[in-house]
């Protein structure tokens, strides 16, 4: 007995016809769009060696990840993230390159992460990452290209979230709370738990100052003027410096005229042992998880042994398919295509149209099913195309439009 | 203007939190009135409501299916959803608690506890794990969780403990906190972004009742 041969694993799923082809679009548009602002593409391999994203101080967690071992018994993993294999090939296969470099991917990943709400064990990613620079120039170019990512994906109405984590860390070097207290106020910070930092608080002689500070940070979000209303005197040299930063992106933001969609959230203190400066994400209606995010990360690819800067975003398809499936800007189905159908004798000149129409662009099949017309009809109606041609043994046509 | 939606929990929660809603100049007429419809609305605010199970509150708001739940702290532990925490509301309050026999007062430390009863699997794991560092076998249970050391199913319990009676009726002990507990109000995280406005100013009327 085969008990599971009729079934896919959870959270892997067959993505068929329609889906598929909305799918396709999308990531062609993606791809179009990145390589029209200079982004050239590279494809890493579905399989890596556990140690490139696990292992000692590993960035992501081993129970997220599928493993399996290779001939020789060395742990494989299943690519759970697209932005360590840049790294690795940043450090490796480039070293020789002329930096900064630009490039773009678009892959299937895969984590044992929970599942539901558009998340899926196996889930696409589409992500742009620029190597060898450290500028607000550069940071404001990716979060820019964010923008485009998800405007090219059809979503209109989305928020891209600016935080910076050296904002937090300088706070916390000021504060002089130790090590695990801070990373217990990380966390109610992330919760946006009000009440459990200023419990955190209370414990400690912080400043006065800076202590309402600290407890203003998980308030600290919305539009980008409020950056305006924090006050520099008390944050110390670190934080201050982090608030320069985003104002300086978002400056150049503005002048490139993408600063619409724009706000902040300096209480974004997630993933802070990955990104190293600006962080960011990108939301919209319709579901509940951010559809992109992306950040500064300069300390990623010296573990693989190069001293690189780099900053860069992904953008989850399968979350995006979704918003815009919730939204209802998916492009409705439209028929299209011809089935040629011909007389006894006819095939040589059918064949030959089918050929032209398919020269022209249009999709077009030779009929093969050979029944009378009413099934032809059914068979064209439900495969969504647009009209049958019947080709006479005299060569005269006749049409019929579905 | 989208509806906000809102997941409250059903049970000894619902009166108070929806005491606190009125308060906050929603209309809940729909909502007390015993009707069968699973979603009531407040049209003028537009505002949902509907009733779930408290485990079931934080996944209706991680994925965005509500916007805002109001359940308690054993809940949202238990589920470990990721979500805004916005506000204790103060109601329901009780503790989070390991219990055992009397014996092993004070001398935690020196046994190695394997068995755990409770219907807090993930509280009780986690607990063991970071804060004593241990392994432990847990057995999960649906309720009356003090008989399972009684009857040598385990050898302690994570429960939620009120006034202590029942504990002390079963001369059970509490050995360690684990957490305070009360009723919270949730928030996904997309939505406290893309409704900043509306949900903020929710959270600030309800603020000024507590």
């Amino acid at each position: 007995m085969k008990p599971w041969n009729l079934y896919t694993p959870e959270g892997v799923q067959d993505i068929l016809f329609e889906a598929c082809s909305q799918k396709r679009l999308l990531e062609d548009r993606l791809r179009n769009v990145f390589r029209l602002n200079g982004y050239r593409e590279l494809e890493t391999p579905t399989i890596e060696f556990f140690d490139v994203f696990g292992g000692e101080r590993g960035l992501i967690r081993q129970e997220s990840m599928y493993k399996f071992c290779d001939s020789k018994g060395r742990l494989l993993v299943l690519r759970p993230d697209l932005t360590v294999p840049v790294a690795r090939v940043a450090a490796t296969r480039l070293k020789n390159q002329d930096f900064p470099l630009k490039c773009c991917y678009i892959g299937n990943t895969f984590s044992f992460d929970e599942l539901g709400g558009g998340r899926q064990h196996e889930f696409t990613q589409a992500g742009c990452e620029i190597l060898g620079i450290n500028s607000p120039e550069a940071d404001a170019e990716v979060i820019a290209m964010a923008i485009e990512a998800i405007k090219a994906t059809g979503i209109e109405d989305f928020q891209i979230d600016i935080g910076q984590v050296e904002f937090f860390k300088g706070l916390m070097e000021e504060s002089g709370l130790e090590e695990h207290e801070v990373e217990e106020v990380r966390e109610l910070i992330d919760l946006k738990d009000f009440v459990g930092v200023e419990q955190v608080m209370d414990r400690h002689k912080v400043k006065d100052e800076l202590k309402t500070i600290i407890l203003d940070l998980p308030k600290l979000f919305g539009p980008t003027d409020i950056l305006q209303k924090i006050n520099y005197d008390h944050i110390g040299q670190r934080a201050s410096m982090a608030l320069d930063n985003i104002k300086a992106i978002l400056r150049i933001l503005e002048d490139r005229g993408q600063a619409e969609h724009v706000s902040i959230d300096l209480g974004m203190v997630q993933s802070m042992n990955y990104y190293t400066g600006i962080v960011f994400r990108g939301y919209t209606y319709g579901i509940g998880f951010p559809v992109l995010s992306g950040g500064r990360y300069d300390k990623l690819i010296s573990k693989f042994g190069r001293d690189c800067e780099a900053t860069g975003f992904s953008l989850g398809i399968n979350m995006a398919l979704m918003a815009l499936e919730r939204q209802k800007k998916l492009k409705p189905f439209q028929k299209e295509g011809c089935l040629v159908c011909y007389e006894e004798g006819a095939r040589k000149s059918a064949s030959e149209l089918c050929r032209e129409l398919i020269n022209q662009g249009i999709p077009t099949e030779l009929d093969i099913l050979m029944e009378d017309i009413e099934k032809t009809k059914e068979y064209a109606v439900r495969k969504g195309l647009s009209r049958i041609i019947y080709v006479n043994r005299d060569g005269s046509r006749k049409e019929y439009p579905l | 203007m989208r509806y906000i939606t809102i997941a409250l929990a059903k049970g000894r929660l619902t009166e108070l939190s929806i005491s606190l809603l009125e308060g906050a100049g929603i209309d809940c007429t729909e909502l007390k009135s015993n009707s069968r419809k699973l979603i009531l609305t407040d049209e003028k605010n537009k505002i949902r409501f509907f009733l779930a199970k408290p485990a079931d509150v934080p996944v209706y708001v991680e994925y965005g299916a509500a916007d805002i739940g109001i359940v308690g702290k054993d809940t949202l532990l238990e589920e470990g959803r990721d979500l805004y925490e916005v506000l204790n509301l103060g109601f329901a309050k009780c503790k989070m608690c390991v219990a055992g026999p009397k014996e092993l007062e004070g001398r935690m430390d020196s046994i190695t506890i394997t068995r755990v009863a409770t219907k807090y699997p993930e509280i009780a794991r986690m607990y063991f794990r970071r804060k004593r560092k241990e392994s432990v076998e847990i057995i999960k249970l649906s309720g009356s969780v003090e008989l399972a050391p009684l009857v040598g199913l385990s050898d302690v319990i994570v429960d939620l403990v009120e006034t202590g009676r029942t504990l002390k009726e079963n001369g059970l002990v509490v050995l360690d906190e684990i957490a305070d507990i009360s009723a919270r109000m949730v928030v996904n995280r997309v939505s406290m972004k893309m409704e900043k406005e509306r949900i903020g100013k929710l959270i600030q009327d309800i603020r000024k009742q507590l």
